[in-house]
């Protein structure tokens, strides 16, 4: 089934698409219950991925049955003692249940089914299967309208609403068609290919079976898979950047887009007068993006070239008129973008201080002049712990200073990603200190997950001090995330910060910053301080244990590393480091189990850190006693791991000989006291009664 | 091509489809959906066809005449087709066509573009039009125009006038643009854009960036809004009502260039033209069809 609309939004192609598989996907659920739904299931998916362009969205379903088969189905009735009479013949209760399910009291069964205590009239009734035709027929149109459309819309005189208006729909089951009709279109066997093709061909193109549905489709100009058209656009990039020596930046979203607003893609590669290479490379790379979805193409060095790659949705480029009219285009983007670039460097970036008065940051917080007092506070807090050097502590109050300024800036306000970059350019050109300029630039890094943190103990210094205020400010006003709303974007800026103290191994306990922070944010906060501490730790410890997970560290090590304690990243990297080594380690497995053992024991005592280990009787714990100075003993976390896994089978010994809780007071509270005494040393790395 | 060609040959083909040419209004507007023809005429059962150029201005766009892109006021040419046809796209390509622009030559796409005007209650789906990578157009499905909902929905086709000729000529400054011949006994003189406009756009772009009075804006938009509820509530007359409202939004766009109007201040602001713009809307359509039915009672059907 092909739905051909006007042009959709490349945004909603993927999620339409998927929408439909799976509402497809319980349909036939429903169909073929017999468990070979699972097999249409696959071939739907495997055939069909991706079928649609701008102005199709496409679906085959491949091996669907032409009847669905016959289906058998038992009803329960009364008990047998209320269906026949004593005399053996049938009561009214009896006929009435097989009345109901249309047969002949002969045909009731008596059977005792599950769950029963007696025998009941038990009927089987055969449904026989509907052609899968006419099953498409009467469920596609609700399909259709079920759809899940993010901004639907109305056209003409209908009151039907959908992504965009669909003038055809193409429904074939085999070469059989199926007759549907929505909003007024009636299915056909045919469907419409690219604009252009049918300026020569006014006939609408006939699909036969939809075994040639691309093929048909491609003769009429249209591609329609999307993956084939990526593949294309990524191979005629490649080659075009070749022809002139050069790379294409890479740029994956912007490949998706492409491919998806196209229908049949011919790269086109034009130019741009060199002299608006002195822009900076981030301001061409983000205009021809923004403005015209074009790739750039650097040289061996990395510096650009003055050309780019497009997209045009034809197969040529028959006058140069495509290239040509990219090419004014952009040269009037650049322009713009020259113009912005010169306008904002006729005053330098600090006249922009004053300006960040009038722009809020939010409500409570104030301006963003307010957040960068607040900025400048914290980095001078935190500069000075790290830094007795009075210069570099200046310097990274300058850059404090400065980080925002670039968001009053016509360069910022066209191109609102280039915050930081832009202020971190104009500083650059200002003469500032190569470590201020750095610092700005990469201040609002880690934008993503995917994204670096910044390159300079500056810039990460800054970074972390901006994201800082920006979290426990609106903590403390009261916006905090919840399930899935978090439209501040507060867990990747938490995310970031603990991000630079785990890379950089920055010894900065959340406890730390939060404090500082707040003693910032002061009587601008709504709530009470000690209520936005609370909130704030648990927040920096979900944003801890998820950077153990991006670390990569299986289960066992994050959830008994993190309970022994998470507030001190260096620490608990050392130990994520080491408890790995363990994590397939069996003898940890064992040590696990004691772990749990000797919580449970310890439970409702309070056993003193000594003990005499000459009141010890038997020898398993004599050497559990030995084993536990080793523990104490270990200079590092890799000698005490090792030293843990060696206590695992003596645990287990001391287990299976020993009765702790025993009737000797003395010998009792003893032995309670070595397992505390051992229990402190696991903590030291870990919680192991969480390894498993 | 010349712009009295272009504007020519658009009015021409509209109205061989069934078209109404009219007028601009002659208000200050930021736009031509601000005509009464769109905005009123988008409202209601009836159908409704009308092409016609507006005059738009955008104080905060003014460059003083030395951008050579960007410009205080601009030419638009708007289409309202109500019911949208099926085959509108098809329309707006010949009318590409009736330019003199060969398609099997060019790259058109039609790029998601979803259009909102919050002043007047408005919004719609649709893309803006792009040649070759330049937009020219804006295709709008209107959704809702004046806080109600449209039934049937209109079309709406907008062609940036400038833009186009330019692209059609290969010019970089929209000055050098010709508007059209003079001819007289001593010969044919072209003017051009510049000599029609290049001192209109710095005299009116010094009056929104440095000129206009802040209080005197300020007053005139209050009594704008007073003039218009009062003629509203006390008379019932929406269409001096929403002339007001009009005076309004461009009063409000020339405080906004002259950068007196903060960002909290802002949705306040649009919120009052709003207001009575959408009463307006609302008035319109209970002297023309009675008391509107509330969008609730509608039973909608389609995809959500």
């Amino acid at each position: 089934m092909e739905l051909h609309c006007e042009e959709i939004p490349a945004r909603f192609l993927t999620p339409l698409w998927e929408n439909f598989v799976h509402l497809l996907e319980d349909k036939l659920e429903a169909w073929f219950p017999t468990g070979d739904s699972a097999n249409y299931r696959k071939n739907a998916i495997d055939n069909s991925t991706g079928l649609y362009s701008p102005r199709k969205l496409a679906w085959r379903l491949v091996g669907l049955p032409a009847v669905q088969p016959d289906q058998t189905e038992t009803q329960v009735g009364p008990p047998q003692r209320m269906c026949v009479g004593e005399d053996g013949k049938p009561t009214i209760q009896g006929l009435k249940f097989a009345e109901k399910w249309g047969m002949d009291f002969s045909a009731v069964r008596f059977e005792q089914p599950a769950g029963k205590k007696e025998p009941c009239a038990v009927v089987t009734l055969t449904k026989q299967g509907r052609p899968t035709v006419d099953l498409l027929a009467e469920a596609l149109p609700g399909l259709i309208a079920g759809l899940h459309v993010p901004k639907a819309m109305r056209w003409g005189n209908s009151e039907f609403e959908f992504v965009r208006p669909i003038r055809n729909i193409l429904c074939l089951f085999g070469d059989q068609v199926v007759p549907i009709t929505v909003d007024g279109v009636t299915a056909t066997n045919t469907t419409w290919g690219h604009r252009l093709y049918h300026r020569e061909h006014p006939a609408p193109v006939v699909i036969a079976t939809p075994g040639v549905y691309e093929s048909a489709l491609e003769t009429a100009g249209v591609a329609v898979s999307v993956e084939a058209r990526r593949t294309r656009i990524a191979q005629q990039l490649e080659t075009l950047a070749a022809e002139v020596k050069g790379r294409v930046v890479a740029d994956a979203e912007l490949l998706d887009t492409l491919a998806e607003i196209v229908e049949f893609p011919k790269i086109v590669r034009g130019d741009f007068p060199a002299d608006f290479l002195e822009l900076p490379k981030e301001v061409l790379v983000t205009s021809l993006r923004e403005h015209q979805k074009s790739f750039c193409i650097e040289g061996p060095d990395g510096a650009l070239l003055p050309c780019f790659l497009t997209a045009a949705n034809r197969t040529d480029d028959p006058a140069g008129f495509v290239k040509a009219g990219n090419e004014w285009v952009l040269k009037a983007r650049l322009y713009d973008a020259r113009f912005f670039f010169a306008e904002d460097r006729k005053h330098p970036l600090s006249d922009r201080l004053e300006k960040l008065m009038a722009l809020t940051f939010q409500r409570e917080l104030g301006s963003y002049h307010d957040k960068t007092g607040r900025v400048v506070a914290l980095v001078k807090h935190f500069a000075s712990r790290m830094s007795d050097d009075t210069d570099h502590i200046d310097r990274a109050l300058e850059a404090a200073r400065m980080a925002k300024c670039d968001l009053r800036t016509l360069m910022v306000g066209e191109f609102p990603e280039l915050q930081g970059i832009m202020g971190g350019e104009y500083l650059r050109h200002e003469g500032a200190h190569e470590e201020v300029w750095m610092a700005v630039k990469e201040h609002y890094r880690p934008v993503g997950a995917d994204d670096a943190i910044p390159g300079t103990p500056l810039g990460c210094l800054l970074s972390l001090c901006d994201k800082l205020d920006t979290v426990a400010g609106c903590f403390a006003v009261g916006l905090i995330p919840s399930g899935s709303k978090d439209p501040l974007a507060l867990r990747r800026a938490g995310q970031g910060i603990v991000r630079i103290l785990w890379e950089r191994g920055w010894a900065f306990p959340p406890a730390d910053l939060i404090a500082a922070a707040l003693r910032v944010v002061g009587a601008k906060a709504t709530k009470p301080t000690a209520e936005t501490n609370e909130a704030l730790m648990d927040f920096f410890r979900d944003r801890v244990a998820y950077q153990l997970e991006l670390a990569g560290y299986a289960g066992s090590v994050r959830r008994s590393a993190l309970a022994a304690g998470w507030e001190d990243l260096v620490d608990l990297k050392a130990r994520c480091e080491a408890l790995s080594a363990f994590a397939e380690d069996t003898r940890f497995a064992s040590l696990a189990q004691s772990a749990k053992r000797i919580g449970n024991i310890l439970k409702d005592e309070a056993p003193s850190t000594d003990f005499d280990d000459s009141l010890l009787a038997q020898p398993v714990e004599k050497v559990l006693a030995a084993c536990l100075m080793k523990l104490e003993l270990a200079p590092d976390q890799a000698s005490l791991l090792h030293a843990l896994a060696n206590l695992a089978g003596p645990l287990e010994a001391f287990f299976n000989a020993v009765m702790v809780k025993c009737e000797d007071p003395a010998l009792r509270a003893a032995r309670l006291s070595l397992l505390h005494r051992l229990r402190q040393a696991f903590l030291r790395v870990a919680d192991f009664s969480l390894w498993q | 091509m010349h712009i009295q060609e272009l504007i020519l040959r658009l009015q021409r083909f509209w109205a061989d489809r069934g078209c109404l040419i009219g007028q601009p209004y002659d208000l200050e507007k930021g736009a031509g959906t601000m005509n009464p023809l769109t905005f009123f005429g988008a409202l209601g059962s009836k159908p409704w066809n009308v092409a016609y150029v507006e005059p738009s201005r955008r104080p905060a766009d003014g460059r003083y005449g030395e951008n050579p892109f960007r410009v205080y006021k601009h030419l638009q040419f708007q289409v309202i087709l109500k019911p949208s046809p099926a085959k509108v796209q098809d329309l707006y390509i010949e009318s590409l066509e009736a330019l003199g622009i060969d398609l099997t030559k060019h790259d058109l796409r039609f790029e998601e573009d979803n259009w909102e005007s919050p002043s007047l209650g408005a919004w719609g789906v649709g893309w803006q039009v792009v040649l070759d990578g330049m937009e020219i157009s804006q295709f709008t499905y209107f959704q809702q125009v004046g806080g109600l909902d449209c039934r049937p929905v209109s079309a709406e086709l907008t062609y940036g006038i400038e833009r186009i000729c330019m692209f059609l000529g290969g010019y970089d400054n929209i000055f050098d643009l010709v508007h059209g011949e003079v001819k007289t006994d001593d010969g044919i003189f072209p003017v051009t854009y510049g000599q029609m406009r290049q001192r209109e756009e710095f005299e009116l772009s010094a009056y929104s960036f440095e000129h206009a009075d802040i209080d005197l804006h300020r007053t005139l938009f209050d009594a704008f809004e007073k003039e218009g509820w009062r003629l509203l509530k006390d008379q019932g007359h929406f269409l001096s009502a929403y002339e007001q409202a009009l005076k309004m939004s461009h009063t409000f766009n020339v405080l906004d260039a002259r950068g007196a109007v903060s960002t909290t201040e802002r949705p306040g602001i649009i919120k009052r033209v709003r207001d009575l713009a959408c009463a307006c809307a609302r008035a319109y359509l209970e002297h023309q069809e009675g008391a509107a039915v509330p969008a609730e009672d509608n039973g909608k059907v389609g995809a959500k």
